[in-house]
């Protein structure tokens, strides 16, 4: 087996640089069985350079598998995964020098310390051991660990390991960023900055596949979501696309002083507004894309002699485009 | 390859880290070993003291004979302690409480009766604790006994000047050699030391085999898959660490065993063959309990049976071969008979062509159990 | 009482894994077979000899060997095929009869003949008795050359004179007794207390085994939540050992009755034996709470009970007979449990002793494992509360 060389030095061999024709990740009518359990039932999605897609979607929804098939850990009973232009198998082994891989339970080796964690799965990468030393002091600097890189991880906090678990995925630099729950049990600080270092990683290029069941997450880093239950991608889309696609509105409502009925019947001809009405003093909207429409109806209101003291617009999220799908909850 | 050696150099950190690792390669056989060189020391050196007892109810010369010619040189060299008993039953009661080994009694009438020729006895009262010590009582009793029988033959025919007293300097003509160390029989402390050696490889190949099961569950062998190498240089990474471990454990205590028990391995040459194959033989059989677990606690203890039951057949702890038929039959399935039989073809500076046939028993093994777990290495080493 | 329901679940976990089921039940039936067949009956002592054939005296030699009671005589071809065979444990000792043995007598030279054996006491006796059946049938040679010197004759007129007196003159028997007078039975064919001694082994170190479940069960936590209700230290711990005990005397009882009905390995008195029995795993599983009370890692408690297990028996007289311990080794044996349980055992087998006779051994063993249990208390207390 030659040496393989690390995605940024030089074209991997046989792994063309993505394009806008050649996805990162093109995962087609993919297939999963466990006995008699179907686990993925012909899932398909691409993701293109730079962009950060999520798999939203319960627990048992297939998440774990579906990724588990896109790094080649398990072969699909039907359908391909493409990497880069490459078709990927278990058996692949140059094409997987371009995914990272963070996998939900941490997957470090608790009696070695932080800095021999990074340098062996360097070497396993391809570094060679320059590189590698190069590169996994830029990594404990990346995580924050440069500090205790030299305790042994099991004596780390359980954010500390968190921070590893991840900084080992982006030691090649991969094209493809492949995160599964990464904040399940996580304390809210640590999500946070887990969050934010996947920004960050977004906005120097990276290509991320992140998968979640917290709306929130996928709604504040997600380019793209695909909404998965019971094997079965549901939906996909960019939020926006997602909320019209199930045919959710925006609502919106008005408080304030004032001839609110007449206020209200006047937002009702604004031509997105589709229900008006009054309730507990407040006038109450059904529109469509309520930020575009939100100063039309301040002014119509005004006009109609109502001074507005309050405004809350409330947005489908992605809560109720899941329950709008599958009739279920994201959480239970 | 490069893979493989760089998980292997991983693997060896974990380990020289863990101190069960440790225990298991080097301490506790080293420790057993020395436990059974300090036993058996007498038993090699060859230095073993018994006390015995002296019942003189003859009071004649032959009784003298005995007592100055045969039991004061044992005494002065060191080999026998002895306690003169006034009565048959201090005698008696010496035996059965343990002061000594076992009791000489000469009777009433012994050199008196050798002169008529009429029939006469020594007797050893010995301690049924100490069947060993009672062996050697009767050893004596019997030279002296012979000794007597020749000087009174001579008596009987024609000779009367020799007196019929215990021998010195009789002509012994069928004399018995005893050759045991000059041909191939394995001293105790080298027995034990190549016996626990053998005995705990299959412990300490575990280490790089299980590990595969302990990497899956712990999600890092799922890494090592996502990573850009083959599953097979994985699997090789592990084989690896399993060999090395075990190659090295016994070279330690071969070196170690030499020098603290003076344990005789034989031609340098022929212990490596040896040690190479039995480390590869028990890397095989480990890996294919590795490949029928499910668990790694479940590998452990499958693993534990396994090398305990091998160990017991194949004698490590006493020798099997002894008892013959179905039993030594089995013995011989087993890679450590092969092994200790190797060891013992090397006694007495035999050169390395004399473990050849056992390398090749050891070697079958390990193709046989190896192409097993061969078979089934597709489920071990999967996420 | 919670003692018997921890003793009881505890079981149930023990014997829902089929590997336990192994450890409990088929390995003692192995130790059974090794014991039974290496120490069972009384098999006779196996001696090979080779050569010898042609000569009348050599054949003469071979014939009084064969007669003795307690041998068992192979022939071999080769002086070489009986060196392995000794060396391989198919008969215990070789003689290699020179082939000028009839030669050399005939004229009054000396004749050697090889012996070799493997380094065990039934070799060792062995030897004994070939040394014996040397002396006699060397007999009238040594009156030979004795005559031939004092009466000054030639060696053919002496060695008939010495043969015709060798008729005429009965040999001295040694006898060898027991102190009660019986003869003595230690030592005929193989060595009888070897199954007794083994025996204590395998149950020290089955108890031991015990340890890493311990462990275990201490760091799935259970422990812990046994605490957490209103059990104290001492209740958990006790059901723990009933537990534990209920198994290595099931194993012992299994070794037991397994060698009697099949190899009729005889145990002395049955009241004296049990009772040794159960003491000797109490002291065993004391043990095993000990090491399981101070390691938390099942991977190190594992080679330590090895360790224990084999090589307090070793010390304690149960691998080789105290008797040919050095005097340091034999002063410390008695540090050790087995050694005073080889002493009990030793009462019941080779004395005919029963339960009152061994009481002194007995109390020794309970002092042990009340000690160990005691200090296994405490580590456990504290490894629990911590």
């Amino acid at each position: 087996m030659s040496a393989i060389r690390p995605v940024d030095d030089v074209i991997v061999a046989g792994v063309s640089a993505p394009g806008p024709d050649r996805p990162v990740l093109d995962c087609s009518n993919l297939h999963k069985r466990f006995g008699q359990i179907e686990a993925v039932r012909g899932v398909s999605f691409r993701i293109a350079e730079g962009e950060t897609y999520g798999l939203l979607g319960p627990n048992g929804a297939g998440k774990t598998t579906t990724i588990s098939i896109a790094c080649g850990l398990l072969q699909a009973d039907a359908g391909e995964v493409r990497v880069c232009g490459s078709p990927l198998t278990t058996h692949s082994v140059a094409e997987r020098a371009a995914i990272g891989y963070v996998p939900q339970e941490l997957a470090i080796y608790p009696d070695l310390n932080a800095r021999e964690n990074l340098s062996f799965f360097a070497r396993l990468y391809g570094l060679s051991p320059r590189q590698a030393e190069t590169r996994v002091e830029e990594v404990l600097a990346t995580i924050g660990l440069t500090d205790r890189a030299r305790e042994l991880t099991k004596n780390y906090s359980g954010g500390m390991q968190r921070r590893l678990n991840i900084g080992i995925g982006l030691l090649h630099r991969p094209r493809l960023l492949i995160l599964d729950e990464p904040t399940v049990g996580v304390d809210p600080q640590s999500r946070n900055a887990i969050l934010e270092s996947v920004e960050r990683l977004a906005d120097e290029g990276m290509a991320v596949l992140y998968t979640t069941h917290y709306m929130e997450e996928a709604d504040r880093l997600c380019d793209r979501i695909g909404i998965v239950d019971l094997g079965e991608l549901k939906a996909e889309g960019t939020r926006a696309e997602l909320v019209s696609l199930v045919g959710e509105h925006d609502q919106v409502a008005l408080e304030g002083s004032g001839d609110l009925s007449a206020a209200a019947r006047a937002c009702a001809e604004v031509v997105a507004v589709r229900t008006s009405s009054i309730n507990d003093g407040a006038i109450e909207l059904i529109v469509d894309h309520a930020r575009s429409v939100l100063p039309e109806l301040l002014s119509v209101a005004a006009d109609a002699g109502v001074a507005i003291s309050s405004v809350e617009v409330t947005e489908p999220d992605l809560e109720a485009v899941f329950l709008h799908l599958t009739g279920k909850a994201l959480r239970d | 390859m490069r893979a493989s050696l760089v998980i292997l150099g991983k693997d060896l950190r974990q380990r020289i880290r863990d101190r069960s690792a440790l225990l298991v390669a080097i301490i506790v056989p080293l420790v057993l070993a020395s436990i059974f060189g300090l036993i058996f020391h007498n038993a090699i050196t060859g230095k073993v003291t018994f006390t015995f007892g002296l019942v003189d109810q003859d009071h004649g010369p032959a009784s003298r004979a005995f007592a100055t010619e045969v039991l004061t040189p044992l005494r002065r060299q060191g080999l026998i302690k002895l306690h003169l008993e006034p009565t048959l039953a201090a005698g008696r009661s010496a035996a059965d409480s343990g002061k000594v080994s076992a009791v000489f009694v000469l009777p009433a009438g012994l050199s008196a009766a050798g002169g008529h020729g009429g029939h006469s006895h020594v007797q050893v009262i010995g301690n049924v604790d100490e069947a060993i010590g009672t062996q050697v009582a009767q050893s004596i009793a019997q030279s002296f006994a012979n000794a007597i029988d020749t000087l009174r033959t001579v008596q009987a025919a024609g000779v009367s000047s020799v007196a019929t007293t215990g021998g010195s300097r009789l002509p012994v003509p069928i004399v018995l050699a005893d050759v045991s160390t000059k041909r191939r029989q394995l001293d105790a402390g080298t027995f034990y030391a190549a016996g626990m050696a053998v005995f705990f490889v299959f412990f300490t190949v575990q280490f790089g085999i299980s590990s595969v099961l302990e990497e899956r569950r712990d999600g890092t062998l799922a890494r090592m898959l996502v990573a850009p190498v083959h599953r097979r240089s994985v699997l090789a990474g592990k084989l690896l660490t399993s060999l090395v471990l075990g190659c090295a454990s016994m070279a330690v205590l071969a070196i170690a065993t030499h020098f603290l028990l003076s344990a005789h391995w034989g031609n340098p040459v022929g212990v490596a063959m040896l040690i190479v194959s039995g480390v590869i033989a028990a890397t095989c059989v480990m890996a294919l309990v590795a490949t029928l677990a499910r668990t790694p606690d479940q590998a452990q203890s499958w693993q534990g049976m396994v090398a305990l039951v091998l160990g017991m057949l194949g004698g490590a702890f006493f020798p099997v071969a002894q008892a013959g038929g179905l039993l030594a039959a089995l013995s011989l399935a087993t890679p450590q008979a092969w092994f200790l039989r190797g060891i013992e073809n090397m006694t007495g500076g035999v050169g390395p062509s004399a473990v050849l046939g056992p390398v090749l028993a050891i070697l079958a093994f390990a193709i046989i159990t190896g192409a097993l777990a061969f078979a089934r290495v597709g489920k071990l080493v999967a996420p | 009482m919670k003692v018997i329901a921890i003793a009881v679940t505890d079981l149930r976990r023990l014997l829902r894994w089929r590997a336990n089921v192994f450890f409990l039940f088929v390995l003692p039936m192995l130790i059974i077979l090794l014991l039974g067949a290496a120490f069972g009956g009384s098999r006779q002592a196996r001696i090979g000899v080779a050569g010898g054939r042609e000569d009348v005296l050599a054949a003469k030699f071979v014939a009084a060997l064969r007669q003795r009671e307690s041998i068992d005589l192979i022939r071999y071809s080769s002086a070489g095929s009986l060196a392995r065979a000794v060396a391989h444990g198919g008969v215990d000792a070789g003689l290699v009869i020179p082939r000028d043995y009839d030669a050399r007598l005939g004229r009054g030279l000396g004749v050697t003949i090889d012996y070799f054996a493997r380094p065990d006491s039934v070799a060792q006796q062995l030897k004994t008795t070939v040394q014996s059946v040397a002396a006699d049938q060397g007999r009238a040679f040594a009156a030979a050359l004795l005559v031939q010197r004092r009466l000054g004759i030639d060696y053919p007129s002496a060695l008939a004179r010495a043969r015709a007196a060798a008729a005429r003159t009965p040999a001295v028997r040694v006898l060898v007794t027991d102190p009660g007078g019986e003869p003595y039975t230690s030592g005929t064919g193989r060595f009888q207390s070897g199954a007794s001694t083994q025996l204590l082994l395998f149950i020290f170190l089955n108890s031991l085994n015990g340890a890493a479940w311990i462990i275990e069960t201490r760091r799935l936590g259970i422990g812990r939540r046994m605490l957490s209700t209103p059990t104290s230290v001492r209740t958990v711990i006790a059901g723990q050992l009933l537990g534990r005990l209920v198994i290595a005397l099931l194993q012992a009882l299994i070794i037991v009755l397994g060698s009697l009905l099949f190899f009729g390995v005889s145990w002395g008195n049955p009241i004296g034996t049990a009772g040794l029995i159960c003491t000797f795993s109490l002291v065993g599983t004391g043990a095993a709470l000990l090491i399981g009370s101070l390691f938390s890692s099942e991977q190190q408690a594992g080679p330590v009970a090895l360790l224990l297990g084999l090589g307090l028996a070793a010390l304690g007289g149960s691998m080789a007979p105290l008797e040919v311990f050095p005097s340091t080794a034999r002063a410390i044996a008695h540090v050790t449990p087995h050694a005073w349980a080889n002493d009990a055992f030793s009462k019941l087998l080779q004395h005919h002793g029963d339960i009152v006779t061994i009481l002194p051994q007995l109390g020794v063993l309970f002092a042990f494992a009340a000690g160990l249990i005691s200090v296994a208390l405490l580590q456990m207390r504290r490894a629990l509360t911590a």
